[in-house]
């Protein structure tokens, strides 16, 4: 999150050790738990009988946890959305304290803000587009809006595209959705930023986004068909992006970044 | 939570003496604090800069906790929804280690379901409306449909009125919430009973969910105000109904109720 400018002096002024990588969806994760050669933690610092899963290893100077919602135990599917990923954030930060948390995976984007298939984005903002609570400030509340860790060094030596990020539970979009995502000014559109940014925010833990586009919400595809479709192949975008930001990140202090 | 048939063997045989109460607004939960005398802690049991509260007490023979998710701490107003609700659940059971888990509060009714303002409604089972997610099983993930634990005796005895009981992030409803909240086959409609259900599945604790009429959805009068205009009254309707269902608990076993 975005702190404010007392508190960047009370930041340690020494270089990023422990970061905690929030990850949706088993397909997003594994190709970079591979790449940073990382194993299962069978001592599990969560409760007994959720599903969240953590990866840990250590790269370069890195400690590297990722942490997944994992598989619904009834159903079996990935337990995607707002309300598992703010779990999983808040027992995550309590448990391994990171420096940072970088939430990464796939989203959907609009042509008419730039988006293209495989294109990795930095948010700038996020924010909820399905939380309409029609009161005056709490529609502020709703909405939810945060600024992610200030980044700039990053962005530009890694050349990332940056955008807003509107969150919300459905994979598709009815007109009430899509009014609010425009009032978000986003660009790409995912499922649990805004959730993540907002339990960041409550521990005082910095937080970035990098989200990379599998469909084109105002093309021609359909989003579901379109998201399939391209899962495997702009994860493997998604795989290098994160690599590269993570070789950034090693050495350096958050106010380098 | 509804539990299956082995695990109610591993339900301890003795009366309940733990009660969380998870009540997401200040508005609701004063009441009821004064009502059982509670007390706000001090020493919390919740992480630094959160903004949740606890008040806790003795009553009859129960352990009495009521906790709420607070004040936003930038915008001041009470932290309603799922993420809130979800987090402070979790926390909650991880720290009280509640025998049961009540979600009590306000919530919108269907007159076509038989809802009048000021009825207090036990949910048989709630969903989620607002998490549409069109891909087999993940469609039914995003409803979350869960059976809320079965209080047979409790409800006969308090005379409550039954119904489905279905969650979103908004106040009001668009048509694609209102498609959902039928398949839903919901009475009631609130922000937070759902994700509660779902963490106190995942922490395999028992939960019921008590709602109080403030506003009829498909009434004539529009949401937010009638919302505002009922919300005292309808609290104190609450209240009497909370005060009658831990009074009923008091010194029954979870299988009694």
């Amino acid at each position: 999150m975005a702190l404010p400018q007392d508190d960047k002096a009370a930041i340690p002024q020494r270089p990023i050790s422990n970061i905690v990588f929030i990850i949706a969806m088993q397909t997003e994760a594994s190709p970079l738990v591979d790449k940073f050669q990382l194993t299962q933690e069978s001592n599990s610092v969560f409760p007994n009988g959720v599903p969240w899963v953590r990866y840990s290893g250590k790269y370069k100077d890195l400690n590297i946890n990722i942490v997944s919602p994992g598989k619904d135990s009834v159903l079996g599917v990935d337990s995607v959305g707002t309300v598992s990923a703010s779990l999983l954030t808040y027992a995550s930060i309590q448990a391994l304290q990171p420096d940072i948390v970088i939430n990464a995976g796939t989203a959907g984007g609009f042509k008419a803000k730039g988006a293209c298939i495989g294109d990795v984005y930095l948010a700038s903002d996020v924010a909820f587009h399905d939380r309409r609570i029609p009161i005056p400030v709490f529609d502020l509340y709703g909405v939810g809006t945060r600024q992610a860790c200030s980044t700039p060094n990053l962005a530009k030596e890694l050349n990332l595209k940056i955008g807003k990020l509107s969150t919300g539970d459905s994979l598709d979009m009815c007109p009430h959705d899509e009014t609010a995502i425009i009032a978000n000014d986003a660009t790409v559109k995912d499922m649990e930023g805004a959730a993540v940014a907002y339990v960041a925010d409550l521990l005082k833990t910095p937080a970035i986004f990098l989200k990379a586009v599998t469909d084109i919400i105002d093309g021609d595809k359909p989003t579901t068909e379109e998201f399939l479709q391209n899962l495997a192949a702009v994860t493997a975008a998604l795989d290098q992006a994160v690599t590269r930001v993570v070789d950034f990140i090693s050495g350096k202090n958050l106010s380098e970044l």
